[in-house]
Parts: C-alpha cells; sequence; structure tokens
C-alpha cells in the first residue's frame, strides 16, 4: 500500500507539464499578444476585417488617418494622403513597411492588461503635411522618392514615395499598368538604385582618408580616358584641375583616377563602414533594403565602382542616414518616425573628413550648381546622374545649414533625367517649403 | 438586454463594464480560498489495527491493505532474510474482519496453521509466522478507536467553506448580469439556468452540512468550472440552456449516486466486472452506430438535436474497472486482463479515429499501470504499454495528421489548417487580463470553440485570470489527490482518484496547450468547462472518484465514517453525534463476482 501511496505523485509530472506549457503560453502571449489581438479576425477591432480603431497623426496633432466603425479616413488635402502615403499605409495592409502595416498593435492599443477591451491607440509621427505634399507635388508623376530629416533631432519630415495613388479612394489602378510600377513599394526605404555620381561622396572620403597626396594632385580631362583597359567617359573636357573641381564638375576621368588608386577593396570597405551595403530598421522595426558595393577586382571595374556605377546599389534611407552624419560633424543621428522617440547615435564618419566633405559639397553649390538656384538655403549637395537599362536615374542628395532647419535629403527621379536637371530642383522646392514651415 | 434595463435602468452598462473587473478577482478568490483549504487542512492517517513486530517494534496499520515484508516499500518491513521481500498481505473488509494472504514463494502460519492459498481471517492476539520471524496482530479495541477519532481534524474550520460558496453565487450572479447585458440571445433561459446552479450547490451544501459533513473543496471547484462552462454555454447557445440544466441535474444526480456507492467497496468490487462489459460494450457500439464527423466515429446521434458521445462516460467506467484492491495486483491473471481491457478501449478508439481520446485513454492507463505495477508486473505493464501505443497511434487519422503537420506553424496557414487556432490565440489576447465580458466575444461562434478551444474563449470573455483560475482549479484537484493518497484506505481509492486526476488533466493539457499551438491541436475537452452533455456527465461522475479518496474526518460522504463500521457499536466519533443522513447498510456484502479472480477470492478460502 504504501507503494501505492507513494506513486501517486506520478500525477504531479503531468501537473508539471501543464505548468511547464502555461510558462510557454504566457511567454509567448506577453511576446506575441499585440500580434495576435491584430489579427484581421479579430472581430472585437475589426469590423468585417477592417480596422475599426486607432489613429495616425502628423507632427502637429493633425489626423493622417483615423479608422472607426465607418472605416478609415484620411487627412483632408489629396496631395498630404499622397505625400504621406508610404508611410501611414492602407487598410488593404498593400504597403508592407507602413504603419498600419507595422504598429497594428499600438492602433488597436493592445495591452497585455487590458486586452484590446479599452479604446484605440493613436501613433503621432515626425511627419510634416505640408512638406510631404510639396514633395509629392514636385515629384509631378516621376517615380522616385524625397527624403528630409532633422540631422540633428533625427525627426524625419518627409519620406514621400511615387508612384502612389490616394489611398481615399482606394486602389483603383491596374497592377499591370506601367505607369504604377511598383506603386506598393515604398522607394525610399524598400529599393535600391544605382547612385552614379553622388557616390563620389563616398570615394572622396576614403581618398582624403587613405591617398595622402591627394590635395597635391592634378587630374587632366580630355573627356574620356583608359584605365585598366577600359574606356571611361566623361561628361566634358575638364582639363587640368584639382580634388575639389573634380567633384564639383563631377568629373569622371579624376574619380576613375583616383578609384584606381583606392581599389576596389577600399571602396567597397568604405561603402560597408558608411552602411550603405547592410539592412536598417526605421524607427527600430520597419526594415529597409540593404544596398550593394561589390569589390570590383579589376582597375576598370574599381575605376566605375567609384564613379557609381558598376555593381553598385544604393539605397536611399542608407545615403540619407551618410548625408546627415556629414551635415553633423561625422555623427549619425538615426532618422525616426515617431514622435518623441529619442533616436540613437553612431559615429559613421570622421570629424575632419565630414568637415573637408561639407565644405567641398558647399563649392559645389557656390561654384558648379549655382547658388541661385537654391534662394533661402544653404545647400551642400552633389547630383547624381546614374545610367541604368531604361533611362537615368536623377539624384540630388546633401544637406542644409540653415538655422532652425538643419535638414540632411535625398531627392531619386528613377529614370526621369539629370541629376542637376530634373532632382535638383525638386530638393530645391521641397526644402524652401521646409524652411517656410519651419521658419529656419 | 431589456431585462437588465429594467432591473438597472441606465446604470446597466456601467454596471457591466465595473463587473468584469470585478468577476476575475471574485474567481481568484474562489480557488484561492478552494486551494488554500486543500492545503492548510491537516491530513491525517487513519489507523486500523498494530503489528508488533520481532523487538516488539509497534507498526500502526494505516490502510485497510497492508504488506509485510523485507522490502523497504512495504508498511511492515522485517528484517528477516527468511522472509520474503514482499511476502504477506493483510487486508481488512469494510466490516472490520482482517485476513492475511501469502504472497510469492515463502510460507505464513497464523497461530501455527499454515495460510491456505485463499487466505486466512485473522483476529485480535493472533501470531503472524513468516520464515522464522513471528509477528503478533492487534486490533483496535472499541476505546482505542473512540479515542483516536478524537484526536483527528475535520476540514473546513480554516478556511469556511460556505463563505467560499458565497462567493462563488456572487461570481454566478456576475456572469448572469454580463450575459443579459452584452449577449443579445441571452434570457430568461440563461438566468434558469444560473438559478439553477446556484440552487443545486446551495441544496448539496446545506443538507450535507446538515449531516456533518464539512470538506467541500473539490465540489466547490467542480461547480466553480461549471459554472464558467454555463457561461461559455450561454454565449453559445443561449436558446437552448433547458437542455443543458437538465444535464447539469442529471450530472450531479449521478455524481451524488456514485459517491454513496462507492462507500461500500465489496459493493463496488461485486460490479466490476459489469463496469469491464459495459465500457467495451459501448466503445464497440458506438464505432458502430456512430455518425461520422471529421472522421471520427465518435457521436451517435439519438434523433432531434440530442447527441452523445459514449466515449466520455466509458472515461468512467474505465477508471471503476481499471483501479483495484491491492489483493488483486498481485494476480498476474488480473494484470493481463487488465491490460487486454485497456488493449481493447484504446483499440476501440483507434477504430473511432478518435485519436484525442484515445491518448487520453493510454496516459491513465499509464498512471494506473504505474501505480498497479509491483515488481513483476512491471515487465507485463510494458509490453502493454508498447501495444497501446501502436494502437493510439493507429487511430491517427489522415485530418488529425495534417493537423499534426501544421504543429507549430499555425500562423503560416490562417485559411485553412490554423484557422482555428490563429482565431483562438487573437482572441484570447484580446481579452487581456479581465475578459471582454461574458456573452461579449465572437470566438465561441467559430466551429468547435465552446468545446475544443474553450479556454481561449473564457480567456476572451471572462480574461485570462478566470481561465488561469480553471487551471488551477484541475491542478489543485490533483495535489489534493496526492495529499490524500498517503492516508488512502484501500488503493482501489487511490489508484481510482489518481487515475481521474490524471485523465482531467491530459485532457486540459491536450486542450488548453493544443489550442494555443504548443501541443498538436487534438480536440478533446476541457474537463466541466467544455460544453457538452456527455463531458458534462462524465466529469461530474469521476468527480465521485476524487471525493472517493479524501479519509479527513468528517470530509467526504463518499467515504464512511470509522466510527460506522462496528457493526452498530455505536461509537461518536470526532466530537459530532448527529446522524448520518447517507448511511447504507454497511459491511461486506458478500456479493463478489470477480468469477476470473481465482486464487485470491477472498471467500475462496473460508472455511
Amino acid at each position: 500500500m504504501r507503494k501505492v501511496t507513494r506513486r501517486a505523485f506520478a500525477v504531479l509530472l503531468l501537473a508539471a507539464i501543464m505548468v511547464g506549457g502555461m510558462g510557454i503560453y504566457l511567454f509567448r502571449l506577453v511576446r506575441d499578444g499585440g500580434e495576435w489581438a491584430s489579427f484581421y479576425a479579430n472581430d472585437s477591432v475589426y469590423t468585417q476585417g477592417v480596422l475599426n480603431r486607432g489613429a495616425i497623426l502628423d507632427r502637429n496633432g493633425a489626423v493622417l488617418a483615423a479608422a472607426g466603425e465607418g472605416g478609415l479616413t484620411y487627412a483632408d488635402d489629396a496631395s498630404v494622403r499622397r505625400g504621406c502615403l508610404h508611410v501611414v499605409g492602407d487598410l488593404a495592409g498593400n504597403i508592407g513597411t507602413s504603419i498600419l502595416s507595422n504598429c497594428r498593435p499600438e492602433l488597436v492599443n493592445y495591452s497585455f492588461f487590458t486586452g484590446t477591451t479599452t479604446e484605440g491607440g493613436t501613433i503621432q509621427l515626425t511627419l510634416d503635411p505640408q512638406i510631404s505634399a510639396a514633395a509629392y507635388d514636385a515629384l509631378s508623376g516621376k517615380k522616385g522618392a524625397v527624403l528630409v530629416y532633422n540631422y540633428q533631432t533625427g525627426e524625419i519630415l518627409c519620406m514621400t514615395s511615387t508612384p502612389g495613388w490616394d489611398p481615399q479612394q482606394g486602389v483603383t489602378f491596374d497592377l499591370d499598368d506601367p505607369d504604377y510600377e511598383g506603386a506598393f513599394i515604398n522607394r525610399a526605404i524598400s529599393s535600391t538604385f544605382t547612385p552614379g555620381s553622388v557616390f563620389k561622396l563616398v570615394t572622396l572620403a576614403a581618398a582624403i582618408e587613405q591617398i595622402p597626396d591627394l590635395w597635391q594632385q592634378t587630374f587632366t580631362c580630355t573627356g574620356e580616358t583608359i584605365i585598366g583597359g577600359q574606356r571611361i567617359v566623361c561628361t566634358g573636357h575638364h582639363g587640368t584641375i584639382t580634388v575639389d573641381q573634380a567633384l564639383a564638375h563631377s568629373c569622371n576621368v579624376a574619380f576613375g583616377e583616383i578609384a584606381r588608386q583606392l581599389g576596389g577593396q577600399t571602396i567597397a570597405r568604405y561603402a560597408e563602414a558608411y552602411g550603405l551595403t547592410s539592412p536598417h530598421a526605421l524607427s527600430e522595426d520597419i526594415p529597409t533594403a540593404a544596398g550593394s558595393v561589390p569589390a570590383a577586382q579589376s582597375d576598370g571595374d574599381a575605376a566605375w565602382a567609384g564613379i557609381g556605377q558598376y555593381e553598385d546599389l544604393i539605397n536611399p534611407y542608407a545615403f540619407l542616414r551618410l548625408m546627415g552624419a556629414i551635415a553633423n560633424g561625422g555623427v549619425c543621428v538615426e532618422p525616426v518616425l515617431f514622435a518623441g522617440s529619442k533616436p540613437a547615435t553612431e559615429q559613421l564618419m570622421d570629424p575632419s573628413t565630414a568637415r573637408t566633405l561639407s565644405e567641398m559639397m558647399s563649392y559645389n553649390v557656390q561654384y558648379e550648381y549655382g547658388a541661385g538656384n537654391y534662394p533661402g538655403l544653404e545647400m551642400h549637395a552633389k547630383t547624381g546622374t546614374a545610367e541604368t537599362y531604361g533611362g537615368t536615374h536623377a539624384w540630388f542628395a546633401g544637406f542644409i545649414t540653415n538655422p532652425g532647419a538643419p535638414l540632411a535629403f535625398v531627392v531619386l527621379a528613377e529614370r526621369a533625367g539629370g541629376g542637376y536637371y530634373v532632382a535638383s530642383p525638386i530638393a530645391s522646392t521641397v526644402l524652401q517649403k521646409a524652411v517656410a514651415v519651419l521658419g529656419g | 438586454m431589456e431585462l437588465i434595463t429594467a432591473l438597472f435602468g441606465e446604470t446597466a452598462p456601467a454596471l457591466a463594464r465595473m463587473s468584469r473587473y470585478i468577476l476575475p478577482l471574485v474567481a481568484a478568490v474562489i480557488v484561492a480560498r478552494c486551494v488554500g483549504s486543500m492545503l492548510r487542512e491537516r491530513y491525517e492517517p487513519e489507523t486500523w489495527a498494530y503489528l508488533y513486530l520481532p523487538g516488539n517494534i509497534m507498526v500502526p496499520l494505516r490502510h485497510w491493505e497492508c504488506i509485510l515484508g523485507r522490502a523497504k516499500s512495504v508498511d511492515g518491513q522485517v528484517n528477516d532474510p527468511s522472509v520474503e521481500r514482499l511476502h504477506a498481505c493483510l487486508i481488512r473488509d469494510a466490516a472490520g474482519g482482517w485476513k492475511i494472504y501469502n504472497l510469492g514463494r515463502g510460507q505464513t502460519f497464523v497461530n501455527g496453521d499454515l495460510v491456505p492459498a485463499g487466505g486466512a481471517p485473522i483476529q485480535d492476539a493472533d501470531v503472524l509466522t513468516m520464515g522464522s520471524a513471528a509477528a503478533r496482530f492487534v486490533d483496535l479495541t472499541e476505546e482505542e478507536r473512540a479515542s483516536l477519532l478524537k484526536y483527528r481534524h475535520a476540514p473546513g474550520r480554516r478556511v469556511r467553506p460556505g463563505a467560499t460558496l458565497l462567493l462563488l453565487t456572487v461570481f454566478q450572479i456576475l456572469l448572469l448580469l454580463q450575459q443579459l447585458t452584452y449577449n443579445p440571445g441571452a434570457g430568461a433561459g440563461v438566468a434558469i439556468a444560473f438559478g439553477v446552479v446556484a440552487a443545486v450547490q446551495w441544496a448539496y451544501f446545506i443538507v450535507l452540512r446538515a449531516s456533518g459533513q464539512t470538506g467541500f473543496e473539490p465540489e466547490l471547484l467542480a461547480f466553480f468550472l461549471t459554472s464558467v462552462g454555463m457561461s461559455v454555454a450561454a454565449s453559445k447557445t443561449p436558446d437552448d440552456m433547458i437542455k443543458y440544466i437538465i444535464l447539469f441535474l442529471t450530472a450531479v444526480s449521478l455524481y451524488v449516486f456514485l459517491c454513496l456507492w462507492i462507500r461500500d467497496l465489496g459493493r463496488v468490487k461485486s460490479v466490476r466486472m459489469y463496469a469491464f462489459i459495459a465500457a467495451v460494450a459501448m466503445l464497440a457500439a458506438t464505432r458502430l452506430l456512430a455518425t461520422p464527423r471529421n472522421g471520427a466515429y465518435s457521436w451517435i446521434e439519438l434523433g432531434g438535436q440530442l447527441t452523445i458521445q459514449p466515449s466520455e462516460l466509458v472515461k468512467v467506467l474505465y477508471i471503476y474497472a481499471g483501479a483495484a484492491t491491492l489483493d488483486r495486483l498481485f494476480v498476474d491473471r488480473n494484470l493481463i486482463f487488465y491490460i487486454g481491457f485497456s488493449a481493447a478501449c484504446v483499440g476501440l478508439l483507434a477504430l473511432m479515429g478518435d485519436f484525442g481520446t484515445a491518448l487520453v485513454f493510454f496516459v491513465t492507463f499509464l498512471v494506473i499501470s504505474f501505480m498497479r505495477s509491483g515488481s513483476f508486473a512491471t515487465a507485463f505493464l510494458a509490453v502493454g504499454s508498447a501495444v497501446l501505443a501502436v494502437m493510439v497511434v493507429l487511430s491517427l487519422k489522415p485530418e488529425t495528421l495534417s493537423r499534426f503537420a501544421m504543429w507549430g506553424h499555425v500562423w503560416e496557414d490562417i485559411y485553412d489548417k490554423g484557422f482555428q487556432q490563429v482565431r483562438a490565440m487573437s482572441a484570447a489576447a484580446s481579452g487581456g487580463l479581465f475578459g471582454q465580458g461574458a456573452g461579449n466575444g465572437w470566438l465561441v461562434d467559430i466551429y468547435a470553440a465552446e468545446t475544443d478551444m474553450v479556454f481561449a474563449v473564457v480567456s476572451e470573455e471572462l480574461g485570462l485570470i478566470t481561465a488561469l483560475c480553471c487551471v488551477v482549479s484541475l491542478l489543485a484537484m490533483a495535489g489534493f489527490v496526492v495529499k490524500n493518497a498517503s492516508a488512502g484506505r484501500s488503493s482501489y481509492f487511490v489508484i481510482a482518484a489518481a487515475a481521474t486526476v490524471s485523465m482531467m488533466m491530459t485532457q486540459m493539457i491536450l486542450n488548453v496547450l493544443g489550442t494555443m499551438d504548443i501541443l498538436p491541436f487534438t480536440g478533446v475537452t476541457f474537463p466541466f468547462v467544455s460544453v457538452g452533455g456527455s463531458s458534462l456527465l462524465g466529469c461530474w461522475m469521476m468527480l465521485a472518484f476524487v471525493k472517493g479518496c479524501d479519509t479527513r474526518a468528517n470530509a467526504s460522504f463518499a467515504v464512511m465514517r470509522p466510527e460506522r463500521f462496528s457493526g452498530g457499536a455505536g461509537v461518536a466519533g470526532a466530537g459530532d453525534g448527529e446522524e448520518d443522513g447517507w448511511e447504507e447498510d454497511g459491511g461486506y456484502d458478500g456479493q463478489d463476482g470477480d468469477w476470473y479472480d481465482g486464487g485470491y477470492d477472498p471467500r475462496g478460502g473460508r472455511e
């Protein structure tokens, strides 16, 4: 009998299994409860599969999108709706990187303690509706992206991607329509593009640190040259020039030679160090696409890689971080989307290198692009015109140092022409708007 | 809703909202009080006789079945090389008569006479000789018995069951309030249902309390769980509550009947054979008559709305027939018969395609086997386990297997295989700690949610706290059985109670962890809470086995009081002399139906 009574303890083994299982469940509930509760079939927060609570606000507290029993209501202004579309997202979940797709638990206002029994939540973003609308309008039907952020506070004021649509109307276009190619993609964070001449900033940074007699060197441009058996074509006949002139003219012959001296390995190493080849997490959560700058083996390939061609691919968001770092003395303040969040910082670049680049980017504007094109803006920038199949990508990237408006920016117009003629005016328009809005 | 507005006017919604926060706290206090009572009350062994071993060592006999021998695990250890490890067995019948049986190869003598194969009766002062060792058997005198009883403590003094019952009534009122507020279909039927549960629990308590019983923890937990289940039923089918009320009344009646029945071990043993036959027959009939659902032949449609799942009732029969007294455990034939019986049950469940229930039976088989197995029985049972395991695997139907394939990946197939579970998890998370309110959930409308995913329904509507209270209730019952086992009278009751809580916990494990994708989803019920008549009947009947092992003084009406055994000698015990309203004709009825149990039939050796 003693044996039988002792063996009754066996039932406690089952109790232990249950306790262990409940432990796993509670752990998962704490970890994933928000995702579970945000599932579209949860009828307590969805009405026939449509979210019925929560709101997304702009930096001024005005509604960008608000969910209710009647569905989702967006901002009143159509350009604001379109300019903020890829950040805000739509209820159908077409834009995978949007706030509506990624922040359901916050909108549902899930908490472990109250579940979804309370009112919906609000998310305040750093986006500025007027700057975003201006960016959308300035892109004027071109495919591309405009990114503007405060390189001191990290606030993203504008992240506009085109083509888009009016979310209030819903998706009315044909998905195969070439005008709407990649409409569901936020080009600012989810795509990579051939950078062209904007990449010369990276090559130049490497050269400043790796080529001791860089400032003593001169380069002779006759319109083209042969490096490692490959013909490098330039945009013009620049004659004998120094490095800063080479950057201002965006001289391919000079940068081809600098790249040859650096070698493909060094260029790739710098691109990696500057965060151009790794994915980032926007506001810690939304993944961005990683660019790629493979180490070119031959002198000819290295020359092309150094001027942003070869197999170089750059993500606009990653390039924005680099522009912010140059503007901020080498320290990158991570861009953030949520109002009030404290951004991380990272020493991305040597401070003296950043200072030199900053001066040279200002020199570009003064002596090549024309300061008059950027009224009221203390512009530092670099153009880029990337050769690709089917057209050239127009880039314009840099920052302004206006007091009260410390803004870094990247403008990309996909297969839309040259950086100076297409992207630069867009940047000028958007930044003038930004300075007006911020009172810089 | 009209009813509640008529009662409370404009304040009704605010009242219901507030009650959502109070309800889980009330649930927690109810369960905490029951658990606290189970933990804090004393579990004192009873003493039935004494044995004076060589060296004048006195050993109190704490059980009705005691083993003597050289092994450490026996009840009376005789340290003598001439004694077998398990030498002899002393068994007390309900009338107070003791018999000794010889085990193994050695010989045992009573006052010099060899104990025959059928055992020999022994009396006070008899000398029992095993090998070269002699022990003296001393029965208790009436005076000793009475004085021992005085020192035993009745439960219910530290944590008053009446107050817990009052809280349970508050819990039911809150459930009803929320149902009437949130559930548009809830009306008079739901109100009557909760009223009946409350009335039954109070009537039960008052009658038993008046007859001197003081231990109520298992029933209180069962009433609590049933109330939660009643709320789920009200959410699912508010118009169909009358059927549920009838089932509930039947369940409690059967429970009371079974409790009274198992007071008499002789009576229990006399009909075990019928339980064997009934169990196998019911499963066989189910396989033949069942209407298949999702590939499983588990439900018999009796016409109209009435559907029964006989396997739920067979669980009771399986435990009833599978538990055994100690004398039977040492007979190979009984063991083989038990394995054959288990194989028949699991085999039939395999034919029915009811994998979940087959698994529940298998785990119960393992627990009973482990507790039954003596030294030489282990080999048989190991073989038996293997055979049954194969049968469990055979019960896997393609439908079940395809669910297995989704195990751990339900979020990857939200439209088909993971359809139910992702919704269960979503709804459960939605409820938070306090719930959306009884009748205010949507999960219950998903197929089989009120049975197979009831944990998620409870989490959604009543909150995680209440859902965890349900889990703790069953865990507490298991702990209660383990504590009581040490003072068990007969191994029959200990095994039956342990098998019961094992079965209930296995079901709970499969139900809860299956719903939440921690284990494969097998579709078994959560005891007492899952909506379903057969399941409710089975659970309440099994509860009788839990009550059957509660030997605390005056704790359980399923256990006969010690002072009743002495054939009307009239010794009042434990300070209260009131009449036991449940008294049956005590004693051995002399009708033993164990025809297959040749060697150790207690009557076989009487001359």
